[in-house]
């Protein structure tokens, strides 16, 4: 009985505690899950971060049509039925007007289906996989490119410089949707070029070595090494345990978000030198805009934004225009097909890039419904040179040479 | 032949580090049968501590190792005191359970505290490895290998020459039996927690330079545990050994001879194969 | 007869909640609460009835919710005839696993179905002819149906909610059945001492294999529902071993070998999980691991076991 009672005592503290009154705002309010705790937690601080300061500099301009907007982040902890949860909760208790985030795949196409289902404008931020606007969901737009688009500055790279054309290729990815969207669409291309795929391998998510993976890759002498890592921890290891072992290609490749973060040259140093990152996007520091902002960032926390932050900062601009220009009622769910309405006639420029949503088919035959028609252009070819990520490819968007065939291996 | 011998290498180099946290996990079930799964976050706890040594005091993690082990000892014996204690009387399922919860309690601590960041001890010695005879040893995994040995023959003269060790092994053969014997059965848990948790945080230094570190990291890490523990049988530390090394070979030699996204479920077959045919793990006392 | 009053009770106040509220949230969270019932009492079942402490329970679940995707997506077998057919697979799953890890005892059994679960993933995520691999199955739009003239709305929570709670319901009356039949007290010798029981002629290894069977098949349905439900099933979702843990802490945090505990443990720990995310963004995981702790410290027999001593403690 004394048990029964210290335990509810103990519960009921903890639940006085856990209920606290929401403070009530007339805001127009933005839902966004995201992944604060569980391993995927550095994404979700990333995503908060940019929405802050873009949240920030529009209310301080007056908001939108004299309101002011707000980002409400709910933890999804990386899980996708807690990211259902989350979602609806947002839509039917929180009655946001719109969407954004969900950081990965997974927990995006749950997202996607529940604001299909709830009839509310899920507007895609960075999750990836192609699944995600492939589904005819007329409720969910995207401004990122899909994964199978993410290769296409390094087969625009291979294809036009002279002798670039892998003579054989070694390919490691992920066993995730992003590592097998990705990895596919660079094979497929590879493949129609006849270019030899010499290793063929997936590795499990958040792997402790891959020594032996690249002892393997090693025996098979490969001129280029593709790499795909959805975890930043993955793209670290990827990178340090190949040198380590003396994999020795003409081009050592990585596609995704973990080889175009600054970790990538903070944690490995000289051995990240010369590491290509095809990415969705490293932004052209030649644009003003850019420049701008990454000197904005910076100064308010202290780091120099990558993928994620622009992706993040950009999709609250992309939400506030369609805002904007939607005639809102104060009716929640007219608000929400009126913001779909604007979202369909969305045309302009942010900081990430152009903006239009459209229906088109992608490079390995998906049909698109709402996805960004300019996707392709955001891809570009990067390079890691002395710590700093330096944009190659293509000619238009580069800030210094490449250096290629590698020049820190001995072949 | 270079191959071969390059996954071999691999495969004991990690080995190595995969039994000394099973080691841990070990001691402690085979005295109070309890499976703490807790242990990949107090290994952890000691990669944070290896990090912070070399961030803050600039120390070289190794060195860290002679401040965090002492800690880790002091700090389990607290943790069984003040919280493990009264549980174990409720059973195995309620001990691990709770150590469930610890676990989720010390990550997400850690988590608020330290942020989720990825981050690497970096050291000047660790860019370019050795070669000897062509293959690739990274020096912090020698470094690491060779403490891990050092540390493994400390605990084995502890448990065989010391009174405390030899009161540690009769317990662990037959807890009432010590009991009889006047063993103080509940300071033997308590050191031997600390124990435990002393050599989570040891190989947590040891790893920390080789890997990654984030809050959760101990959620990859005990899972192999688990493996290596009841490869070797539960309470044997030999046999934990035994079971680090063979895992540590079977994940190296079957991603460059099978294939690396099966690599995984070979271990997992392999575990239940010896569990077919040894019920009590390969070096497993008493009834299964 | 106060038995029979009790059990028509807790089944009204199970069907309640769409009768009183229209809030579409709070159905989704009592779908929530009800699936965790029903996959606490199918755990129940084998852990807490047999004494059989399984973490490989979320292979079940996995193929249930696998085998109904798969039959809908590529078969165009409706979803609801899949979620039973789903059952079944995880039945015949279960009996190979039975027989492997059914030799081992104690912890070495509870390691071993946590191995072979892991197994079941690493299958599921590379077989990509059969399970699409990590890109998921996802299904659009489910199939019209109606019932009594009225076609069924599936974006309503209410048909959802109908389904999970006579499946809850079931398998409560399941465990209440088997609890009063031989095979409970078959199950009760086990638990307390395996030797014994096989010593006086009870064959444990069938009684055993029979309850795994049939806790697998109830995970099954769970699963399945699960599929149904989200519309969206990939290997991470319904395979991972924090799926397992969780179904074992819901039986152990609600009563261990009771009817009625596990109700309790889902309800407690899917409000506790939602308060504290409301309330705490980053920490909230630090509350839900210390509430963990004190649930154990205070209550070791469970909520519902807890409040079964008090109550005839007083009187």
């Amino acid at each position: 009985m004394r048990r029964f009672l210290v335990f509810g005592l103990v519960f009921g503290v903890l639940l006085l505690a856990a209920a606290a009154p929401a403070p009530a705002q007339d805001t127009l309010k933005i839902g966004a899950p995201q992944p604060m705790s569980g391993p995927d937690a550095p994404f979700g601080d990333k995503f908060k971060k940019a929405y802050g300061m873009a949240v920030e500099e529009i209310n301080a301009k007056g908001g939108v049509n004299g309101k002011k907007i707000e980002v409400i982040i709910d933890d999804h902890q990386a899980k996708n039925a807690l990211a259902a949860t989350v979602a609806e909760k947002l839509i039917t208790q929180t009655k946001v007007l719109v969407l954004t985030g969900g950081r990965a795949s997974g927990q995006a196409v749950e997202i996607a289906s529940v604001a299909q289902r709830l009839k509310t404008p899920y507007v895609v931020d960075h999750p990836s996989a192609d699944i995600i606007t492939a589904k005819g969901f007329e409720w969910v737009f995207r401004n990122n490119p899909t994964g199978s688009i993410y290769p296409q500055a390094f087969n625009k790279f291979i294809s036009e410089v002279p002798g670039a054309m892998p003579k054989s290729a070694a390919v490691v990815y992920d066993n995730s949707v992003f590592g097998k969207t990705i990895s596919n669409s660079v094979m497929t291309f590879l493949k129609s070029k006849n270019v030899p795929i010499v290793n063929d391998e997936a590795y499990p998510v958040n792997s402790l070595d891959f020594k032996p993976l690249m002892t393997k890759v090693k025996a098979n002498n490969p001129d280029f090494l593709l790499m795909v890592a959805v975890a930043t921890t993955d793209a670290i290891l990827l990178t340090k345990h190949a040198k380590e072992i003396g994999v020795a290609p003409r081009a050592f490749v990585g596609f995704g978000g973990g080889f175009g973060v600054e970790d990538l040259a903070k944690e490995l140093g000289p051995q990240s030198q010369n590491v290509f990152s095809s990415a969705a996007w490293s932004g052209n520091p030649n644009d003003p805009t850019v420049k701008e902002f990454y000197k904005k960032f910076h100064d308010k926390y202290g780091i120099w934004p990558k993928e994620h932050e622009v992706e993040g900062y950009s999709i609250v601009f992309v939400i506030a225009d369609a805002l904007r220009r939607a005639q809102l009622t104060g009716n929640v769910d007219a608000d929400r097909e009126a913001i779909r309405q604007s979202l369909l006639k969305t045309d302009m420029t942010t900081v990430f890039g152009k903006v239009k949503f459209g229906n088109w088919s992608g490079p390995l035959g998906d049909k698109y419904t709402n996805q960004n028609i300019y996707s392709a252009d955001h891809s570009v070819l990067a390079q890691w040179l002395d710590g700093k990520l330096m944009n190659v490819w293509p000619k238009s968007n580069a800030e210094t040479n490449y250096v290629f065939p590698d020049n820190t291996v001995k072949r | 032949m270079e191959t071969l011998l390059q996954s071999i290498v691999s495969g004991v180099l990690t080995g190595s580090l995969y039994a000394m946290i099973g080691v841990g996990l070990t001691v402690v079930f085979g005295v109070m049968r309890i499976i703490n799964l807790a242990h990949g976050d107090l290994v952890m706890l000691g990669m944070y501590g290896a990090f912070w040594a070399h961030v803050l005091w600039r120390v070289d993690p190794f060195v860290s190792i002679v401040l965090w082990v002492p800690l880790m000892f002091l700090g389990g014996m607290v943790v069984y005191r003040f919280l493990l204690r009264a549980i174990i009387p409720g059973g195995e399922l309620n001990t691990l359970l709770y150590t469930a919860g610890l676990s989720l309690l010390i990550a997400n601590l850690a988590l608020f505290t330290w942020t989720g960041d990825y981050r690497t001890i970096k050291l000047p010695y660790a860019v370019t490895p050795l070669r000897p005879f062509g293959i690739a040893v990274p020096i912090p995994l020698a470094i690491a290998f060779a403490l891990a040995i050092l540390i493994t023959l400390a605990l084995y003269v502890f448990l065989a020459r010391t009174d405390v060790g030899r009161a540690i092994r009769a317990t662990s053969q037959n807890p009432e039996a010590a009991a009889l014997m006047g063993i103080d059965v509940e300071r033997i848990s308590m050191v031997t927690f600390g124990l435990g948790a002393a050599l989570a945080g040891a190989s947590g230094v040891l790893l920390g330079p080789s890997l990654y570190l984030y809050p959760t990291v101990g959620e990859i890490l005990i899972a192999k545990c688990f493996v290596i523990v009841v490869l070797g049988g539960l309470g044997s530390v030999v046999g934990a050994i035994a079971g680090g090394l063979l895992l540590g070979l079977v994940e190296s030699l079957g991603a460059v001879y099978v294939s690396v996204a099966y690599k995984d479920t070979i271990g997992f077959v392999i575990f239940l194969l010896v569990l077919r045919f040894r019920p009590s793990g390969l070096f497993g006392v008493g009834k299964s | 007869m106060t038995r029979a009053a009790a059990a028509a009770g807790v089944l009204l106040l199970m069907l309640a909640p769409p009768l009183l509220t229209g809030n579409q949230f709070f159905l989704h969270l009592g779908i929530t609460v009800l699936l965790w019932t029903l996959l606490g009492v199918a755990w129940n079942l084998l852990g807490g009835f047999a004494g059989q402490v399984s973490f490989g329970h979320a292979a079940f679940f996995g193929v249930g919710a696998y085998t109904t995707m798969i039959l809908y997506l590529k078969g165009g077998l409706a979803p609801w005839y899949g979620m039973i057919l789903g059952g079944l697979v995880a039945v015949l799953v279960s009996l190979p696993i039975g027989l492997i890890c059914f030799r081992l005892r104690g912890p070495y059994f509870s390691l071993s179905t946590l191995a072979v679960a892991e197994i079941v993933r690493l299958v599921a995520l590379n077989w990509e002819g059969l399970t699409d691999g990590p890109v998921g199955l996802l299904i659009t739009t489910l199939p019209q149906v109606s019932l009594g003239g009225r076609a069924v709305n599936w974006e309503s929570k209410v048909p959802f909610y109908y389904i999970i709670a006579t499946l809850a319901a079931l398998a409560m009356a399941a465990t209440w059945r088997l609890s009063r039949a031989r095979l409970g007290a078959y199950l009760l010798a086990i638990r307390e001492d395996e030797d014994a029981a096989e010593a006086v002629g009870i064959d444990t290894v069938r009684a055993k294999v029979v309850t795994l069977a049939l806790s697998a098949f109830f995970t099954g349905l769970g699963g399945g529902f699960y599929g149904l439900y989200y519309r969206y099933v990939d290997p991470d979702a319904v395979f991972p071993i924090a799926l397992s843990v969780e179904m074992v802490f819901i039986a152990v945090v609600g009563g261990l070998a009771t009817v009625v505990g596990p109700v309790i443990g889902a309800v407690f720990l899917t409000t506790i999980g939602e308060l504290f995310r409301e309330r705490f963004l980053v920490g909230h995981l630090i509350f839900y691991g210390l509430f963990m702790m004190l649930a154990i410290r205070y209550l070791p027999e469970g909520i519902w076991g807890g409040a079964r001593r008090a109550w005839t403690g007083r009187r």
